[in-house]
């Protein structure tokens, strides 16, 4: 995942050399992107930027906006909330008026209320938390769906299809996690499953062999999974070594062909609600080669939502002939979008309009399939 | 046995198994606190530098093909034991001699900027994202009836308490047998005077720290190959927990920093077994504080005397 | 030079053990197959290059440093006026920085006035942990505990209650030094580093349980939309809440969202200004000598009838205060806390200002947290090379000045024989 050093930079000075080769006389709209470049998340960081960036090379191939160049500034939160504030009082300094990020939903949260402030656009491509929308800002907006509609169309499934008898829900204490994890176990609770086991356990610890024992002594037949795929991969390795082989389901934040290489053949069989995987998607192909021809890898869960990000707002851009954050605003919310993410379209809070999950079933070689109802 | 005990039986030993390798990684701090009374923040670093050793060279060589398990083990363990001490021994050059002599926090100071440093130098050189490696020993022994409460311990965690139990007894010995150990020994009691008798201190805790590095080598090594995944933030966590098994053992003191190890393991597992485990921290961490206030030089250290 | 030739040769290979398989061999993962991978040509000759540099620089180690002998060491000391003309310049050189500090954000940008609040939170709590460490002579680890507790004080008071900033500010930090003397009351009979590991413990205790209390503190959602500072009711907004008045309707100007940015700068800095007045004042007082006293030698002390657990106490609570009134600052220049704010790292960070600042000197703490604050901010520019950077110059800087940029300077009378 991790690139190699300064490849972005010398895109952006290529890119600029070229502009000045052709002697395009352009002015350069500069687009923030904000996001973990540093710290243990920087690799999504990585997915975030890789889309965006590629989407903005694509468009100032294509001859710009409105005449206009397009310029990724890059700005890193580390996914710290205080560093967060200070990348959004930066950006809004810089007089940046469109923002790509950010990626953790604790620094977007507090960076949203600054852009709503000062009135800068920003469009996530990773934050799922409910909570950033939901304060009526304007200028915010997402390409990538809810953390609550992951958990509603996993509880469905789990209670449909699964009707477990003994069911743990298991979160990682992060406010994707656990938000999650709450999600499902209400729903199921609701539907009259109630889970027997309900816990968090440590983000970035490596042994879970109490957790699992303790999830053998309670006779678990399911397990639901709210967090990421390094803790996730290690529960699944270390349960199958220790004989609990009940099916486990996570959500899209698993998803990763690092989880294949973590659980190994305890992969085989995982549930997961997940974004429909751009990257398969006939459309894409040819930017999937674009992208594998820049040696980056287009899987990452973020990248199509980064790359779909800047699509729609270049095309309220173009529609509307301004960059005023309201008018493109509300360019957003009256009409729909075609992207490499699909036909989408804005509600009135800035979310899509209609959900992108699945559900996939893992396989140990890192793929997934759609699970057929 | 009841199901309980089984139970019971079953976190006691997945206990024991974090709890001895917490008390490798431990000896490395009591050591280097017992002679030079500072608190070595970076050793965690080392730690993970030597599981990241070890994978580069498990790998290494079953891509060359050398197929035989002990082999690959015992090479692994061997480089990750050298890589590491050079680092520990580098640390104390670069980080710590030059300010021997000085006020006591100075130190604390660089070894939180070394350990920052180490992170920071692992994840430029080695990307972020977590590695893993599939499992080179797995399976393991059952027993207890499986309708009631089946107890397993898997061959890895057999051959963590094998190596532990080798590699303490091989320091124990070193102490108290050898030369330099002896002269170990010496310089915790009084530096100045064991530099009087002719003895090359400097060299000695120089020893020190090579040892504590080879010991989370093979700390690191163990848990590298128990789980199978390593990051470069995997040492802040050890070397938090490992620290604080020292000070419960009794900060200077060899077996306590052992019996800190196994005690924290053990409650941590048994924490998570009856409580909610995210609180299995907070448990180990007041377990930590009443120790101390009851016994406030831990449960082997010397009590300290005030001089004048 | 044939001496040191064995030395040299001895750190060339250390430097390339320690090089050669961490930096000249990489892991690669490829979907389930981790895979190692020989690094570029280039980077193997960075290696030799730093592998040679070692080893010239150790060859010609004593010539060199016989040369650096030569060169003056850095005095700071002797760039200042001399004693009598320094006590007369003072008053107004304070006056200066102060008229200085009020002036100076309506000139800059915005960003630089933001840059420039998040270091007066640091100045201010390196202010506090350095009447525990500094003056007390007692480590503390756990310092962002009181940090924390004052933030979410804030944060609880004002979201469940509506209670403004300037009332919650006294409460969060009264309530910090409550946290601070009932935490300190059983751990201070420690000493030197089981004091450390204990106060840590607390700092992770206290974090994980905000962590896990979800119903009242969020969790790791933690709070948001924590209400910003008014003056004397004036909100800072665009638009004015229900029932209240806004700064620039009030004063008929039109909104500049940089209006907010610089007041909440001023707070800053009038926190600031009280605390340094307030520990300055203290540090005068019999307890402020006492904490000294008690650093210097503990057995003394107690022999001249001064209770050590009530000086040690007192210590502990007044810097816990000034974390908390700090804490309640950062939720509302935050306007969003959780957990992760107030992890260990943080109290290492607030600690190595107090240490490089040189302990116990109010200017050098000032002077530490300035540069611990804007070093990482300029060394944006390297992208992933920052906290790199960051780790190496704690390293390189505690090297050359072991005493910190300003060591504390007690004034004192010698009597002169001749």
């Amino acid at each position: 995942m991790k690139l190699k050093h300064g490849s972005f930079g010398k895109t952006l000075i290529a890119a600029s050399t070229l502009m000045a080769a052709l002697g395009v006389q352009a002015e350069t709209l500069k687009i923030g992107i904000a996001g973990p470049v540093t710290g243990p998340v920087a690799q999504y960081g990585d997915m975030q930027k890789i889309g965006a960036i590629m989407a903005i090379d694509k468009i100032n191939e294509a001859g710009g906006i409105n005449g206009m160049t397009l310029e990724g500034v890059i700005y890193d939160d580390a996914c710290d909330p205080k560093q967060a504030v200070a990348v959004a009082n930066r950006i809004v300094n810089d007089e940046i008026r469109h923002v790509i990020g950010h990626l953790c939903s604790s620094s977007t949260e507090p960076a949203s209320d600054i852009y709503e402030e000062e009135g800068v656009m920003m469009i996530t491509a990773a934050s799922t938390s409910p909570s950033i929308t939901e304060k009526g800002h304007q200028l915010i907006f997402r390409t990538i769906g809810l953390d609550s509609l992951q958990g509603t169309l996993a509880a469905e499934y789990i209670k449909d299809n699964i009707k477990p008898q003994r069911l743990a829900v298991i979160h990682d204490k992060q406010q994707y996690g656990e938000g999650l994890a709450t999600t499902v176990k209400n729903l199921l609770a609701e539907a009259g499953t109630e889970a027997v086991m309900f816990e968090g356990v440590t983000p970035g610890d490596k042994d879970f062999s109490a957790l699992i024992a303790k999830l053998k002594r309670n006779d678990v037949d399911f397990v639901y999974y709210g967090g990421y795929h390094p803790e996730l991969g290690l529960i699944l390795r270390q349960s199958r070594e220790k004989g609990f082989d009940a099916p486990f389901m996570g959500p899209e934040g698993v998803v990763n062909s690092d989880l294949a290489a973590i659980a190994g053949e305890a992969m085989e069989g995982v549930l997961a609600t997940a974004p429909k995987s751009f990257d398969q998607s006939p459309e894409n192909a040819a930017l999937v080669e674009a992208f594998k021809a820049r040696n980056e890898d287009p899987s990452g869960p973020f990248v199509f939502p980064a790359y779909s990000a800047i699509q729609v707002m270049t095309e309220a851009m173009k529609a509307t002939g301004s960059t005023d954050p309201y008018e493109l605003a509300d360019h957003l919310r009256a009409n729909r979008f075609n992207t490499t993410i699909g036909e989408i379209g804005f509600d009135a809070k800035g979310d899509l309009t209609e959900p992108t999950f699945e559900i996939y079933t893992l396989h140990a070689d890192g793929s997934k399939t759609p699970v057929s109802e | 046995m009841t199901e309980t005990s089984l139970y019971v039986l079953q976190q006691l030993i997945n206990g024991l198994t974090i709890g001895s390798t917490y008390a490798l990684i431990a000896i490395g701090y009591t050591m280097v606190y017992g002679i030079i009374g500072m608190i070595n923040f970076a050793h965690g670093e080392v730690y993970m530098i030597g599981t990241y050793t070890a994978f580069i060279t498990i790998i290494g060589l079953l891509t060359m093909g050398v197929g035989s398990l002990p082999i690959v083990m015992l090479l692994a363990l061997m480089t990750a034991i050298i890589i590491s001490s050079t680092y520990g021994y580098a640390i104390e050059r670069v980080a710590y001699r030059p300010l021997r002599g000085g006020p006591r926090l100075i130190p604390l100071i660089t070894a939180i900027g070394m350990s920052i440093f180490l992170q920071n130098y692992i994840r430029l050189a080695q990307g972020s994202r977590d590695l893993a490696m599939p499992a080179l020993v797995s399976g393991g022994i059952q027993f207890g009836d499986p309708a009631v409460f089946e107890v397993s311990i898997s061959w890895m965690q057999l051959i963590i308490w094998v190596v532990t139990l080798i590699s303490m007894t091989a320091l124990a010995l070193f102490i108290s047998r050898s030369r330099l150990g002896r002269a170990c020994r010496a310089c915790a009691q009084d530096l100045k005077m064991t530099n009087l008798l002719g003895i090359d201190t400097n060299r000695i805790i120089a020893l020190t720290f090579v040892i504590g590095a080879a010991l989370a080598a093979v700390a690191g090594v163990l848990l590298g190959l128990y789980y199978g995944t390593i990051n470069p933030y995997i040492g802040f966590m050890a070397g938090l927990k490992a620290f604080t098994a020292a000070v419960l053992g009794g900060i200077g003191s060899i077996p306590g920093a052992m019996l800190g190890g196994l005690i924290l393991g053990v409650t941590e597992a048994l924490t998570a077994a009856f409580f909610p485990s995210e609180y299995k921290d907070v448990v180990a961490f007041s377990l930590l504080v009443l120790i101390l206030l009851f016994r406030p030089t831990g449960l082997l250290g010397k009590p300290e005397v005030e001089k004048v | 030079m044939q001496r040191a030739l064995f030395p040299a040769l001895f750190a060339a290979g250390v430097t390339f053990l320690l090089t050669c398989l961490v930096i000249g061999v990489r892991l690669e993962q490829e979907g389930p197959n981790l895979t190692v991978v020989g690094a570029d040509a280039e980077t193997w000759s960075w290696i030799g290059f730093a592998v040679i540099v070692v080893f010239l620089f150790q060859l010609f180690q004593q010539p060199l440093s016989r040369l650096k002998q030569r060169l003056p060491s850095p005095d700071v000391t002797g760039l200042l006026p001399d004693h009598k003309l320094r006590a007369r310049l003072r008053p107004w050189l304070i006056a200066l920085v102060v008229v200085g500090l009020f002036v100076w954000p309506f000139m800059v940008s915005r960003g630089a006035v933001d840059l420039a609040t998040l270091t007066l939170i640091y100045v201010m709590l390196g202010l506090g942990l350095n009447i525990v460490v500094g003056f007390a002579g007692l480590l503390d680890l756990g310092y962002v505990a009181f940090y924390a507790v004052g933030a979410y004080t804030y944060a609880l008071l004002s979201e469940y209650y509506g209670l403004s900033f300037w009332v919650c500010l006294p409460i969060a930090g009264l309530l910090a030094a409550t946290f601070g003397c009932i935490l300190g009351f059983p751990v201070l009979r420690l000493r030197g580093d089981y004091l450390a590991i204990v106060t840590l413990g607390f700092g992770e205790i206290i974090r994980i349980l905000l962590n896990n209390w979800t119903n009242v503190t969020g969790g790791p959602n933690g709070i948001g939309g924590i209400e910003k500072p008014s003056l004397f009711g004036l909100e800072f907004s665009r638009r004015a809440s229900e029932g209240g008045q806004t700064f620039h309707e009030f004063f008929g100007i039109s909104y500049n969202s940089s209006h907010k940015v610089i007041f909440l700068y001023l707070v800053a800095v009038l926190l600031v200004l009280l605390t340094i007045y307030v520990i300055n004042r203290i540090q005068r007082m019999p307890i402020g000598r006492a904490w000294e006293a008690l650093r210097e030698d503990e057995i003394a002390c107690r022999s001249l009838g001064l209770n050590p657990t009530v000086i040690k106490l007192s210590a502990f609570t007044m810097g816990a205060s000034f974390a908390g009134f700090a804490g309640c600052f950062f939720a509302a220049r935050q306007g969003f806390i959780s957990p992760e704010s107030f992890t260990f790292i943080e109290s290492a960070i607030i600690l190595a200002i107090v240490v490089l600042g040189g302990m116990g000197s109010q200017l050098g703490v000032i002077l530490a947290a300035i540069a611990m604050t804007i070093l990482p901010e300029l060394a944006r520019e390297f992208q992933e090379y920052r906290m790199l950077m960051f780790g190496g110059v704690m390293v390189l800087m505690m090297l050359w000045r072991p005493q910190g940029l300003l060591p504390m300077k007690r004034p004192h009378l010698e009597l002169k024989t001749s």
